[in-house]
């Protein structure tokens, strides 16, 4: 089903990809000129040494957990919407992400009377991640349950904003009961941020994400026969019940680790899969799951370029920036009547 | 029968749906066996398990009692996957994509049979071409999906089942709301597909005119009896046909196929054209207008049709039967009921 314009398509993500990289490498609170990050990538050096550091110690491993976390957040919503067979499904607007959310709640209100933190390093950021995997996990079995018996995609996404309020609730009651250094540790990882990842959680963070994709490209035909619905997936020889188990360890994998590395990112994961639809033009997911990836890395870097204020000392939230951008893309989407046919 | 053309057979079977240690028969005494090569009818009023039926078959739901066998092999013993190269189905479900052409969804047909990415051999490129010209939906295979009628939507979800290339092809209401010429359409395609690709198909509706021009074997279903199986022509012969009448309201007119009201009705004298007096009678019968009113004489006169009434002293002459009727039910002829 792919064709020339298809590629062409992609090789263009891909240069709009390098370019967006490029600039993010170049700004924040020191600008470097680009002209020297691109230097510096096909083996020129830095005229100032400070630049170095800068870039290697903390941008580079900056820009690739943007990168992750975009690929994470848009397979994510793009398995759920098509599983769900709802247009406005994603990690974010489903509870997904406040799932995880609860799972790192839990595990550093309860962690801390252990002696452990988060920060102690080694085993510790396993620990995060697992239990945002966790986390998601329970929050998408319970959204599965529901969309069995519920067909409509409003009752699903209201069912899902619930889902997402009761656990922020939780959330909310641990917080209470908790110390105050365990609630600056919470309070400081649930504001989110694409900066904090060290290099070598970066290999952690990198691993994850590879384990959260293996069920997908296990199932990628399988999500093809899902656009006719389940029984049609079924009469195809499609075991849909494995399928659920898929999307929902996958799922759970990506938008738990990216939550335990970046903190909750919103719409991302819903309004990426809708950009790819629109600039592919197909509902072929061999080619949507890699357009998705390229067009998520390159949105949340896009979103992060824009939270570092280019030339001033200031940095906006992740999570404000991406809402900024998302929330009136998913408008405009619903507000266009044919949004149903557009799925 | 032939024995070497049966694929699909049931003896005794009964369907429903189990819950707990309790089981919920919808239908049993089922038994049938389903034809290579011809197209098989499935008919009944609503809620009589004719969709359970067809999920028994399609193995998504076990029997209660006894086995569905394809090919020797009780169906429930047959993995999803060998079953979506032996079976291809069309659900009552709506297909509306912006994102997926005709040609797409009937290239989702050869998922069972290409590799873990889908991609399609030129082998599978031949079997979806083949199975676009037998449904005659060439002009349209580059349209998006939500720009089709509802006749060119049937047609295409059709041909991503022959594209499926299985022996057996059930069909779920696939003439449901569509106009008549698309439903003889369909019926016919669906008849040519048994005969010429040796295809056994199932088809459920709820048309009975249509199902008697098209249909090899009929399978009537009601509530409490058993699956009756049988050409259409023996069961309307046989009065068998008339299982599928809910009370005594109603029968079926053996003569020309269509379903009556029971009810003698006593008409006037008409004469004329056997064919013009069908209609008059019609028209009187939906009106109540009994016997009581003088004869009625039907002439053709070149191209005009006139309708004479004789009354008691003199003959009065109507362009149409509508004109007529309306002089009847003024003069008070109509009985009221």
């Amino acid at each position: 089903m792919k064709n020339k314009p298809t590629y062409f398509l992609f090789l263009i993500g891909i240069l709009i990809c390098l370019l967006l990289f490029a600039v993010n490498l170049a700004s924040g609170s020191v600008l470097i000129p680009i002209q020297e990050v691109m230097g510096r990538f096909i083996g020129g050096e830095f005229s100032k040494s400070s630049w170095e550091t800068i870039v290697i110690g903390y941008r580079i491993p900056k820009a690739f957990t943007a990168i992750l976390a975009g690929i994470g957040l848009s397979l994510s919503g793009l398995q759920m919407q098509t599983f769900f067979r709802n247009p406005l499904a994603g990690p974010y607007v489903l509870g997904v992400s406040s799932g995880a959310g609860l799972g790192v709640a839990l595990l550093i209100m309860a962690g801390s009377a252990f002696g452990w933190s988060m920060y102690s390093g080694g085993f510790g950021i396993w620990a995060v991640v697992l239990s945002a995997t966790l986390g998601s996990i329970l929050v998408l079995l319970l959204m599965s349950l529901t969309a069995w018996k519920v067909k409509d995609s409003m009752t699903l996404l209201i069912v899902g904003l619930m889902f997402g309020s009761a656990v922020s609730a939780l959330i909310s009651v641990l917080s209470y009961f908790s110390g105050a250094d365990q609630l600056k540790m919470f309070t400081i990882w649930s504001m989110g941020s694409l900066g904090s990842t060290q290099p070598d959680q970066l290999v952690a963070f990198l691993v994850s994400v590879l384990l959260g994709l293996l069920p997908l490209l296990v199932n990628l035909k399988s999500f093809n026969a899902m656009l006719l619905g389940e029984a049609y997936a079924e009469s195809m020889g499609v075991n849909v019940h494995r399928l659920r188990w898929a999307m929902i360890v996958s799922t759970g994998i990506l938008a738990g680790s990216v939550t335990a590395f970046c903190g909750p990112i919103a719409f991302i994961g819903i309004a990426v899969p809708h950009m790819a639809r629109l600039v592919f033009k197909t509902g072929d997911h061999r080619v949507l799951f890699p357009a998705s990836a390229l067009i998520g890395a390159a949105v949340l870097l896009a979103c992060d370029t824009i939270s570092q204020l280019p030339g001033s000392a200031q940095t906006l939230p992740i999570n404000a920036v991406t809402s900024l951008v998302g929330a009136p893309m998913v408008i405009w989407l619903i507000l266009r009547r044919n949004f149903s046919k557009e799925f | 029968m032939s024995i070497q053309n049966s694929i699909l057979q049931a003896t005794d079977l009964s369907l429903g749906y189990k819950k707990g240690s309790r089981s919920n028969v919808i239908a049993d005494h089922i038994s049938f066996s389903l034809e290579k090569g011809k197209l098989t009818c499935l008919l009944g009023p609503n809620g009589v398990g004719k969709s359970t039926l067809i999920k028994t078959i399609m193995g998504q739901i076990p029997a209660l009692k006894n086995q569905v066998y394809l090919d020797k092999k009780p169906t429930n013993s047959i993995s999803i996957k060998d079953l979506s190269k032996k079976i291809a189905v069309v659900l009552t479900e709506k297909i509306n994509s912006a994102n997926l052409t005709v040609k797409q969804v009937v290239s989702l047909g050869r998922i069972p049979h290409t590799g873990w990415l889908g991609n399609l051999s030129v082998e599978d490129q031949q079997k979806i071409d083949k199975a676009i010209q037998s449904t005659h939906i060439n002009y349209i295979e580059d349209r998006p999906m939500n720009e089709l009628s509802d006749g060119q939507l049937q047609k295409v979800m059709i041909a991503r089942a022959l594209a499926q290339n299985c022996e057996i092809l059930i069909l779920d209401e696939p003439t449901a709301h569509l106009d008549l010429i698309n439903r003889f359409e369909i019926m016919h395609l669906l008849r040519d597909i048994a005969k010429n690709e040796n295809k056994a198909v199932l088809v459920v509706t709820h048309d009975l005119d249509i199902a008697i021009d098209t249909a090899d074997e009929f399978w009537l279903m009601q509530c409490g009896l058993p699956l009756v199986c049988g050409s259409p022509e023996d069961l309307i012969l046989q009065g068998k046909i008339d299982l599928l009448l809910p009370n005594d309201r109603l029968h079926f007119d053996k003569s020309d196929g269509k379903v009556r009201d029971s009810a003698e009705f006593q008409y006037p004298h008409i004469d004329g054209p056997e064919d013009m007096v069908k209609w008059v009678k019609l028209a009187l019968r939906k009106n109540d207008i009994g016997p009581e009113i003088n004869s009625i004489t039907i002439k053709t006169e070149g191209i005009q049709i006139g309708f004479y009434l004789s009354e008691s002293t003199d003959i009065l002459k109507f362009d149409t039967i509508t004109s007529l009727i309306n002089h009847l039910t003024t003069l008070g002829y109509t009985r009221k009921k």
